[in-house]
């Protein structure tokens, strides 16, 4: 009984596993630059990331799937920060109380951005929330994301690291 | 019949012929009552899970919303939607929508469904300010979207209706450029706090 419910199990997170894509972006696509505070006060410009992979990633607090994300994305930072991966996650339209207090629930170790206007995002491809965009470290957009993921799936983390060889 | 008649008549079968049932499910949550419908058909689903004009009014309160606009908003019969490309078929096929070419069929008419582009064209200032039409611009769902498999989206969909009223919704979608059609049943609006007690 115990096996066939661990077998049933393995099963389901298999098909769990399977089911989620980091969708390649075929053509040349450089990702637009932009330059946005952090929660902290800290200015980000993704041009200055230059030679590293960055994970961009558009959400709000208000977003149930970019909610349930957050925790993954988590892990394949506490995985990733150390070998040139940054993670910068662009909230859209909130202030920095509304991400603090959030933030008590969702704890997120990477750095918060505030796009309150909303012109960063207007300057991507973003047509819903969450999207999130792979850039590898020549600032090409190479994968990308709609709706959310698990991303600490051994196989993204693979795509992430392999594209520091390119 | 000359070939050219037979033709016509295939065409006009083709084109004249009622949407198909897809394979389509109900569900309610138990844990809060709300219905939900699902449409699992090639390589979509759609979702569409009540929301009660109290959870719009609460997402849309402290926006910078009139009070007359989060009535509208909340009296729209707004349903949380999910549309994924499931890549059952793997075939890595796209899978674009186009809200424009939805219809719904409520009192024997059919007719659009609402789209934020002409609610946000709507509002003045006193209306709604930057950072209102922000939350309506990514909370309600994008009039036209291509997904790759395993991709999907989730926001607002909103019919126009009132709170408790039925309709059915046909529904069209492109699946690897080619045209697929499906019909959502006997889908209810949630009622508004007064008709809960």
């Amino acid at each position: 009984m115990r096996f066939t419910v661990f077998t049933c199990a393995l099963l389901f997170a298999g098909s769990v596993f399977a089911a989620q894509v980091l969708s390649p972006v075929g053509q040349q696509v450089m990702a637009p630059d932009f330059e946005l505070p952090d929660t902290e006060g800290r200015m980000h410009r993704l041009s200055d990331y230059r030679g590293k992979t960055v994970i961009i990633n558009f959400w709000t607090t208000w977003c149930p799937p970019c909610r349930e994300e957050i925790p993954s994305m988590n892990r394949a930072w506490n995985t990733l920060q150390q070998e040139d991966v940054v993670i910068l996650a662009i909230n859209m339209g909130e202030d920095e109380d509304t991400i603090f207090i959030f933030t008590a629930d969702y704890p997120a170790d990477f750095p918060l951005l505030l796009d309150r206007e909303g012109e960063v995002i207007a300057s991507w491809p973003v047509k819903g929330l969450p999207t999130t965009y792979v850039v590898a470290p020549d600032g090409r957009i190479a994968y990308r994301a709609i709706g959310g993921r698990e991303w600490d799936d051994p196989e993204f983390i693979r795509k992430i690291r392999d594209l520091r060889a390119q | 019949m000359p070939i050219t008649a037979r033709l016509a008549v295939l065409l006009s079968s083709y084109l004249l012929a009622p949407v198909l049932p897809a394979a389509v499910t109900h569900s309610v949550n138990e844990d809060n009552g709300l219905r939900g419908w699902r449409l699992l058909e090639g390589d979509i689903e759609i979702e569409l899970i009540q929301r009660l004009p109290d959870q719009t009014r609460a997402l849309f309160m402290n926006h910078g919303f009139s009070r007359e606009v989060i009535e509208q908003l909340a009296l729209s019969c707004m349903f949380q939607t999910i549309i994924r490309n499931t890549g059952v078929s793997g075939t890595e096929q796209i899978v674009a929508i186009d809200l424009t070419s939805w219809r719904m069929r409520h009192d024997g008419r059919a007719q659009g469904i609402l789209l934020k582009e002409p609610l946000l064209e709507s509002w003045s200032d006193a209306d709604a300010d930057k950072a209102a039409k922000l939350v309506v611009q990514w909370g309600m769902f994008p009039t036209r979207q291509e997904y790759l498999p395993s991709d999907y989206n989730w926001g607002l969909t909103a019919y126009g209706i009132p709170p408790g009223a039925i309709f059915d919704l046909d529904v069209t979608w492109q699946e690897g450029g080619r045209q697929r059609t499906g019909r959502i049943p006997g889908i209810v609006c949630a009622p508004d706090v007064d008709k809960l007690k």
